[in-house]
């Protein structure tokens, strides 16, 4: 009996510091916040337990990924978390086959400076679908999704295979599940929102479907509409002069996104950046900035 | 039965016909006196205003989500933005008293709210601020 069971002397600590906000605050008020740094502090299988609620069951069923052990039927990890203790993040990434650069779903959530949570990156792409490296440039640098150098022959590839600006292959079509998923993760956690930073067109208008309101940016996203319109200065801009501003752009968020992502808007003096936005958990604000938009 | 509505608008002056038009049609569909109908559309201008004036000053424009919830005996109106906070009570009090060419331009907005609705509540904080305002139907 017990032939197994050996005491050890010296157990390793698997509780949190008790320097470092703790567990008291999980079994606290209920209704108070909890930080992502409180949850890294606590120990490996409590983090495991709560993080895998960020990642959708349906999004592994899709690739045979069991959600609970995070395994394909072959035993392969598929899933990592990276939430070390001490750190206002937690990073969920998961792979297709046995290359974790194959990466088809990447979420990194951050503890934010007023005591929110910023949603950092949201990456949902089908590891099957054609890749096109968007993401490094000629001479092999990171573009970091287009924001510092481009790929300009694989970006107008990109375009006319129906990819957004920042894609480097075609999207899971899963952002509804995924952000319910962040919003009762939050929920658990006490938090009343949460904050992102758009990167394209695109993906503001995605953010406003699913429910996301403007706490900076608002009025620009309703002046590109408005230059947008035939007579506007952004529609006059769509002058053919590169694959990026052809002149019918202007109808689809597609279109408009890849013609913002080549500079379009120095044409009315603005840039796309410092746009921010915040997701009010059980409340869909209802932006349409793009009215009736086709895709 | 309370009935909702809600519409988001960017914080930027155009939007408060809009929003003007928005508290018409919704309490035309409840047959709400005009008189209260014209004192709720005062209240959300003067407090519109205020968010675009002050809320979001210095900083790109973000929402103003305007939201309504009518009852059988009162209409509650709340405005969320997510600029500056905005602490009603350290406004300055304007001196209604005061001969015109005296008075500042401004500063009655609040005034005004407080004047015209029954019950009136702000909640701040960097996920945003809602002013609340009641208003019973007579």
């Amino acid at each position: 009996m017990f032939k197994r069971l050996r005491v050890n002397t010296k157990p390793k600590k698997i509780g949190p510091d008790i320097d470092e906000i703790s567990i008291s605050q999980l079994i606290g008020d209920a209704s108070l916040p909890v930080t992502i740094k409180a949850l890294n502090s606590l120990p490996e299988n409590a983090k495991l337990r709560l993080y895998r609620a960020l990642i959708p069951v349906q999004v592994l069923a899709e690739f045979d990924i069991n959600p609970r052990t995070w395994k394909n039927p072959d035993k392969q990890q598929q899933v990592s978390l990276d939430a070390e203790q001490g750190s206002d993040k937690v990073k969920i990434h998961a792979w297709y086959g046995d290359d974790p650069q194959n990466e088809f779903f990447y979420l990194e959530l951050a503890d934010n400076q007023y005591n929110g949570i910023d949603l950092n990156f949201l990456i949902a792409n089908n590891p099957t679908a054609e890749k096109f490296r968007t993401d490094y440039d000629d001479e092999g640098k990171e573009t970091l999704f287009g924001t510092v150098r481009r790929n300009v022959i694989e970006e107008e590839k990109a375009m006319r295979a129906g990819l957004a600006p920042g894609q480097i292959r075609a999207g899971l079509r899963s952002s509804q599940v995924v952000f319910n998923h962040i919003e009762t993760f939050l929920t658990m956690m006490a938090h009343h929102a949460f904050f992102l930073e758009p990167l394209t067109y695109v993906s503001a208008w995605i953010f406003e479907k699913r429910g996301f309101a403007y706490s900076k940016g608002h009025q620009l996203m309703d002046t590109i509409h408005k230059e947008f319109q035939p007579g506007g200065e952004l529609h006059k801009a769509l002058d053919g002069s590169t694959p990026f501003r052809q002149p019918e752009q202007w109808k689809t968020v597609r279109g408009r996104a890849w013609a913002i992502h080549d500079g379009l808007l120095e044409a009315i003096d603005k840039k796309w950046n410092d746009l921010k936005m915040i997701k009010q958990v059980g409340r869909h604000a209802g932006v349409k900035t793009f009215p009736d938009a086709e895709y | 039965m309370s009935q909702r509505y809600q519409m988001t608008r960017a914080a930027e002056l155009e939007s408060l016909s809009v929003f003007r038009d928005f508290i018409s049609d919704c309490c035309g569909r409840h047959n709400i006196p005009k008189e209260t109908v014209f004192e709720l559309k005062l209240a959300v201008d003067e407090a519109c205003t205020n968010v675009i004036e002050h809320g979001y000053k210095g900083m790109d424009p973000g929402s103003i989500i305007l939201s309504f919830r009518i009852e059988p005996d009162r209409i509650l109106v709340s405005i969320t933005d997510f600029g500056h906070i905005f602490e009603p009570a350290e406004a300055p009090k304007p001196d209604v008293e005061a001969a015109l060419e005296d008075r500042p331009l401004g500063g009655l907005g609040l005034y005004l709210i407080y004047q015209t609705m029954d019950n009136i509540d702000y909640e701040s904080s960097e996920e945003g601020n809602t002013l609340t305002f009641t208003k019973f139907i007579k």
